[in-house]
């Protein structure tokens, strides 16, 4: 019995700083904006920040753009990371030798400077402009457009996304894979029954970094994006920074993390499964 | 994977313990400052305040914003200030433009309200608007030659203006950048330039006009255009009732301003294009103009053009914070921006016109300056501003 009760306070002492830290930087700071965002402005309290985010158009505008930009970053970055996580687990040669020695580069590369350099590539009169001009191909307006924001976003989330997932598909057994295949099993039949499967989880985890990080996004919507309309991490420093509506930012502040918690719902729950399972 | 999160979770621990440990630690600076100026100091400028004279250096915090630009040159005169002047130190902190500079103005105002002296902002730097709104609201401190003797070397009339409570030591204006190679004959008035950017679709760019002085000058030049002149310098909410016509002049020149409706971010987004040649005629801060084409970062054949009625243009000034208890140290930065030799750093690096009355330079300097630093107005408009961004962006931006 005693030794339990030294085991539970242990484990409370060595949870607490986790547990402050998470108190401190992440639940008070969401409560005190969701209190500020309930502010009216003329000293009542009630829900009107949050109707003007519905109501008006522009504002309605920004978070369809921002749902719809995060949706397609995400499913264009896990395709590609994971395409390329399955393509070095079970391919060799010279050039997965490549790919697994560059494809981190761009997590050494500031935001701000790989924005640039985007510009510079992509704008009107940029790099690949010029290249194919010769070949009368005309691109697309990339820059101060969605698309902008989506290759960025492409770049930025790759190297860490295929990093989680070709880690996770190391973790599966070759033998699985040869058994299965002695048995008779077809690349696909392995590929759904076996190996997505079993980095099923990473995936999850990977898909909620991604989302994560480009729903908040800023530097790149900011300088690739269309004036209007915005990514909420723009609109919000607008609103807060330009306009001065410190209530309605705090409104879009807690509208997004409402946004990323459904995300982290999913998240928590198959953790949780997991948990049980191992039990 | 397992270690992987491990070390995730170790590092992003240490990041944030590092910025929970940054953010307390400004916290403490703030709290420090108001115990300083409880003390006695509280003294009109001139008179030796406690701080000066101990042996420790003096150190004095000086807000500002803008662009770069402008952080470059304190750069580069606080260091030459600091070589000259030992007993004293300047704790520069810059807010760029577009990032909410505004707050530090109620700062001030908040410190002072509460009785907790200066608030730690003894310097900061600004426009029109916020000297006369501190001239009212009682802020600034009044200043003169016995503190600052280099103040003679001033337009007088231009101190008797901002009721000697700030030093202008800057000016600069937006104009109308061009490339000469391109445009022979620029606009000369507000309708002629509107025309040429109908009649030329995609060569015209301006800024959004809450990221950059340029873009908002342009907007606000257009709201204004045919109203009565004493508007401009009117901050009453109800000349916003005024705005409609412009605004649809803006909205109509959204399908043939650069790209159908493209406006770069901040006052350097526009002179990219200039200078890649996407757009011709762009309205700029003639400072940043002349910067970059000293630097070579423009085409030779940018050239510069104001027009009439006039865009927004003015001095930057210095206030002293009533409040503060290092006037001494304050008056003798001051003094020295106000020297020549730092005025002609102002206008080597940074392009702006002198704070000094313009005959106290050489000639070539006159020349440099000649039709830039004429035919400007200064906009007073106070909180409008913000109006006017506001409903650009869901007016214009998002039409």
């Amino acid at each position: 019995m005693r030794k339990e009760v030294k085991q539970a306070i242990g484990g409370l002492i060595m949870v607490s700083p986790s547990f402050v830290l998470l108190l401190v930087i992440v639940v008070i700071p969401i409560v005190q904006s969701f209190v500020t965002s309930l502010g009216n402005g003329e000293g009542g309290y009630d829900l009107s920040r949050y109707q003007f985010l519905f109501a008006d158009k522009g504002m309605r505008a920004n978070i369809f753009f921002t749902l719809k930009v995060t949706l397609v970053s995400c499913a264009l970055v896990l395709l590609v990371s994971y395409s390329l996580a399955l393509y070095m687990r079970f391919s060799s040669g010279k050039l997965v030798d490549w790919i697994r020695k560059t494809y981190m580069i761009p997590l050494f590369i500031p935001g701000v400077i790989a924005t640039y350099g985007l510009m510079n590539l992509l704008g009107n009169h940029g790099w690949l402009a010029r290249l194919l001009l010769p070949l009368g191909i005309e691109l697309p307006r990339l820059i101060f457009d969605e698309k902008g924001i989506v290759i960025a976003n492409i770049w930025f989330n790759i190297p860490f996304a295929t990093m989680l997932l070709s880690s996770a598909l190391t973790g599966i057994p070759a033998s699985i894979i040869e058994s299965a295949r002695d048995t008779g099993a077809g690349k696909l039949r392995i590929f759904l029954r076996f190996i997505f499967p079993l980095s099923y989880k990473t995936f999850l985890v990977a898909l909620t970094f991604v989302f994560m990080g480009v729903i908040g996004s800023f530097t790149a919507p900011f300088l690739l994006g269309p004036n209007a309309p915005q990514m909420l991490g723009v609109s919000m420093q607008q609103v807060f920074g330009v306009f001065q509506e410190r209530e309605q930012a705090a409104a879009m502040a807690f509208f997004t993390f409402l946004l990323c918690s459904v995300l982290g719902y999913f998240y928590i729950r198959s953790m949780a499964g997991e948990e049980s399972a191992n039990r | 994977m397992v270690r992987l999160k491990k070390s995730l979770t170790a590092l992003s621990a240490l990041t944030l313990t590092v910025a929970v440990l940054a953010a307390c630690g400004s916290k403490n600076d703030d709290n420090a400052s108001p115990a300083a100026s409880d003390s006695p100091s509280n003294s009109p400028s001139g008179s030796p305040s406690a701080a000066a004279s101990s042996a420790e250096p003096v150190q004095f915090s000086f807000y500002f914003t803008g662009s770069q630009n402008v952080k470059d040159l304190w750069d580069t005169l606080i260091p030459m200030f600091e070589k000259q002047n030992d007993k004293v130190k300047v704790k520069e902190v810059y807010i760029p433009s577009g990032a909410g500079a505004e707050p530090t103005y109620d700062r001030i105002l908040a410190a002072k309200k509460a009785g907790k002296g200066s608030g730690d902002i003894d310097l900061y730097e600004d426009g029109i608007n916020v000297v006369s709104q501190g001239a009212k609201d009682d802020v600034w401190a009044a200043l003169d030659t016995s503190g600052i003797p280099n103040l003679a070397n001033i337009d007088p009339k231009t101190m008797t203006d901002v009721s000697n409570m700030a030093v202008p030591y800057r000016s600069s204006a937006v104009v109308l950048a061009y490339d000469s190679a391109k445009v022979s004959a620029p606009p000369k008035t507000l309708s002629e330039l509107l025309d040429w950017i109908k009649q030329n679709p995609g060569k015209f760019a301006y800024n959004d006009p809450s990221t950059g002085g340029s873009g908002s000058s342009f907007v606000t030049t257009v709201l204004y255009d045919g109203l009565p002149e004493e508007d401009i310098h009117n901050s009453d909410p109800a000349v916003m009732a005024k705005w409609d016509a412009g605004f649809g002049k803006l909205k109509e020149l959204n399908k043939s301003v650069y790209g159908k409706g493209i406006y770069p971010k901040k006052n350097q987004g526009t002179l990219d294009l200039l200078a890649n040649g996407e757009v011709e005629i762009i309205p700029a801060w003639s400072d940043m103009v002349l910067q970059q084409l000293g630097e070579k970062l423009l085409p030779d054949t940018v050239k510069m053009q104001q027009i009439t009625p006039g865009f927004n243009g003015g001095p930057t000034y210095l206030m002293v914070n009533k409040l503060s208890d290092k006037k001494d140290a304050v008056n003798q930065f001051l003094d020295f921006v106000l020297s020549p030799e730092a005025q002609e750093v102002i206008v080597t690096k940074m392009n702006g016109f002198p704070g000094i009355e313009l005959s106290n330079m050489s000639q070539a300097m006159q020349d440099k300056f000649k039709g830039v630093s004429e035919g400007f107005r200064t906009f007073n408009i106070g909180d409008l501003g913000t109006e006017i961004n506001k409903r650009w962006q869901s007016d214009v931006a998002a039409q």
